[in-house]
């Protein structure tokens, strides 16, 4: 895809070159694009994105928390030491959602953590992780964005310190911190613990929360999954072997089933609605392989 | 002479009131303990419902009835426990607990409010909207961990 097709699509386009160009021309290119766009989403299986989004906890982070908030339409606030982020609304509108996106707009956003119109997304969008989902999920998950009614809820600006708020400064950021790329199996691993890895690393995004931060909000990765600081500056456990052997396999499921242990202790809300969204939507075979995954983990002792 | 007794008096039942009062009032370490027995049945009746809500237990409206009626009783008992006296005490509470009082009150009452319709969906026989009022329940049962709780 061009830049001058790129920047078309973008949510601003009076402050790109594309405003300098005709209107006529203008309304072709959309047009060429909504086509483009239209024949894309025919390649994605709907009904497997459905589950994917399931599997990566999409709705959670893009639909306001009040009872009978729409799905998808955005709202959710999501408190962290540098601000406030809200979901936006990610259904087909074409003003208040992302309706005008291509499907390459899309595997920009999640695999490069950039916006059509060439801005840097906020890691609040855990697209550090997103950036693993393999381009066939990509699609499908596509597909099924495309299948959601659209709506007019207009998005919520984030409510950032004043030096966050620069997205070019992620750059910087992304520099440092962020590897793009799809998901690598392990070649010494079984299929079903590369199964796991995969839904735990890309679309689960376990790691957003079970890995501890430094104070730039980048997860630590000699720590991967061993608890910490949570993104809202919450203790969140350790889900590697050292802590997570007190549970066996049956209780695990039990609890990323439930909802509850079985003396039917309540997990904070965080977890819960992560039980919620994605764990007990899983496939039990996609289960048994994330808990596989865990249990291969390497030991890291601390909470 | 007569009023000085009768002073005498008073003072002794204000001192006798007085003490009976720190008698009633229990030891920090002895009111961790009560509150936690108070959450752990929570739990005892909230368990099984909570299995029933996604399908991984057999769907018994009597058995959601009771430990409804229950829940509806417990919601009630912990909170006195976190007196301010029990701050210090080694518990699995937060200190926001203490700081944010009427935040932790109201997720208090959300418990309450939550359990309530329960209690009233389990007597309506409709199985869908009883499955919700579970779910609905553990929502603020998460709630408040969320915030108010380090599990260690
Ligand atoms: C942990 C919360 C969280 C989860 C989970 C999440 N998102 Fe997002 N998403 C965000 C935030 C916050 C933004 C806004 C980022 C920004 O403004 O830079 C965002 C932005 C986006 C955007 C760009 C929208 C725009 O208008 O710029 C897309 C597309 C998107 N998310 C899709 C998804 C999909 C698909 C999933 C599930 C696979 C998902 N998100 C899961 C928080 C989340
Ligand atoms: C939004 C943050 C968040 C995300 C994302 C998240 N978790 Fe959690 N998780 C938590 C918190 C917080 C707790 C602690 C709950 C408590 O205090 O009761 C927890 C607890 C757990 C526990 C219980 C550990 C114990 O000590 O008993 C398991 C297992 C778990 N998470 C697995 C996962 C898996 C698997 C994923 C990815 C699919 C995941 N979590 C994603 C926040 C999160
Ligand atoms: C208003 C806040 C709040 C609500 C609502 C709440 N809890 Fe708790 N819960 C706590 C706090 C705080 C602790 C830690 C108490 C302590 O260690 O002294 C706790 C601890 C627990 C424990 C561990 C008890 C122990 O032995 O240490 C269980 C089990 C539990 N809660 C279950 C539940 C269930 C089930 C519900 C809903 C039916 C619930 N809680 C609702 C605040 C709450």
């Amino acid at each position: 895809m061009t830049v001058t097709t790129m920047t078309a699509t973008g949510r601003k386009p009076l402050a790109t070159p594309s405003a300098v160009l005709p209107c006529a021309l203008r309304a072709t290119l959309l047009a060429l694009l909504l086509a483009a766009a239209g024949a894309a989403a025919a390649q994605g299986n709907a009904k497997q994105g459905e589950y994917l989004a399931e599997a990566g906890g999409c709705v959670g982070c893009h639909t306001d928390s009040k009872e009978g908030a729409v799905p998808f339409a955005g709202g959710r606030a999501l408190k962290t030491p540098f601000g406030t982020f809200y979901g936006p609304n990610i259904t087909p509108d074409p003003q208040a959602g992302i309706g005008r996106w291509s499907e390459a707009d899309f595997v920009r956003a999640m695999r490069n953590g950039v916006r059509p119109d060439g801005a840097n997304l906020f890691p609040a969008f855990p697209y550090p992780s997103f950036t693993k989902i393999s381009d066939k999920d990509l699609s499908d998950l596509w597909a099924y964005l495309r299948t959601l009614p659209p709506s007019g809820r207009v998005s919520r600006e984030h409510d950032l310190g004043l030096f966050f708020r620069w997205r070019p400064l992620l750059t910087v950021w992304k520099w440092m911190f962020f590897k793009p790329g799809e998901f690598v199996p392990d070649a010494k691993a079984t299929a079903e613990v590369n199964r796991g890895a995969y839904l735990t690393q890309a679309l689960g995004h376990c790691g957003e929360c079970h890995t501890p931060r430094n104070f730039l909000g980048a997860p630590i990765q000699s720590r991967y999954l061993a608890g910490g600081k949570g993104p809202e500056g919450k203790t969140v456990p350790n889900l590697t072997p050292a802590h997570l052997k007190k549970l066996s396999d049956g209780e695990l499921q039990d609890f990323l089933t439930l909802g509850v242990t079985a003396d039917g202790d309540v997990p904070a809300e965080a977890m819960g609605e992560v039980i919620r969204n994605t764990t007990s939507k899983l496939l039990p075979a996609d289960l048994k392989a994330l808990i596989a995954y865990l249990r291969a983990l390497a030991p890291i002792a601390g909470d | 002479m007569k009023v000085k007794n009768v002073l005498i008096a008073l003072t002794a039942v204000a001192f006798g009131a007085g003490a009976s009062l720190a008698l009633a009032q229990a030891k920090p370490e002895v009111l961790v303990k009560q509150r936690q027995a108070a959450m752990t049945l929570q739990g005892k009746y909230f368990g099984p419902l909570a299995a029933m809500a996604q399908g991984k237990a057999p769907f018994n409206a009597a058995v959601v009835a009771r430990n409804a009626g229950f829940l509806e009783a417990l919601s009630h008992m912990p909170w006195d426990g976190f007196d301010a006296s029990t701050k210090d005490a080694k518990s699995e509470a937060l200190p926001l607990v203490f700081s944010d009082t009427a935040k932790f009150k109201q997720a208090s009452e959300n418990l309450q409010a939550a359990v309530v319709k329960l209690v009233a969906a389990s007597k309506g026989g409709d199985e869908a909207a009883t499955k919700a009022a579970i779910g609905g329940v553990g929502k603020t049962c998460g709630g408040c961990h969320d915030d108010f709780r380090h599990k260690s």
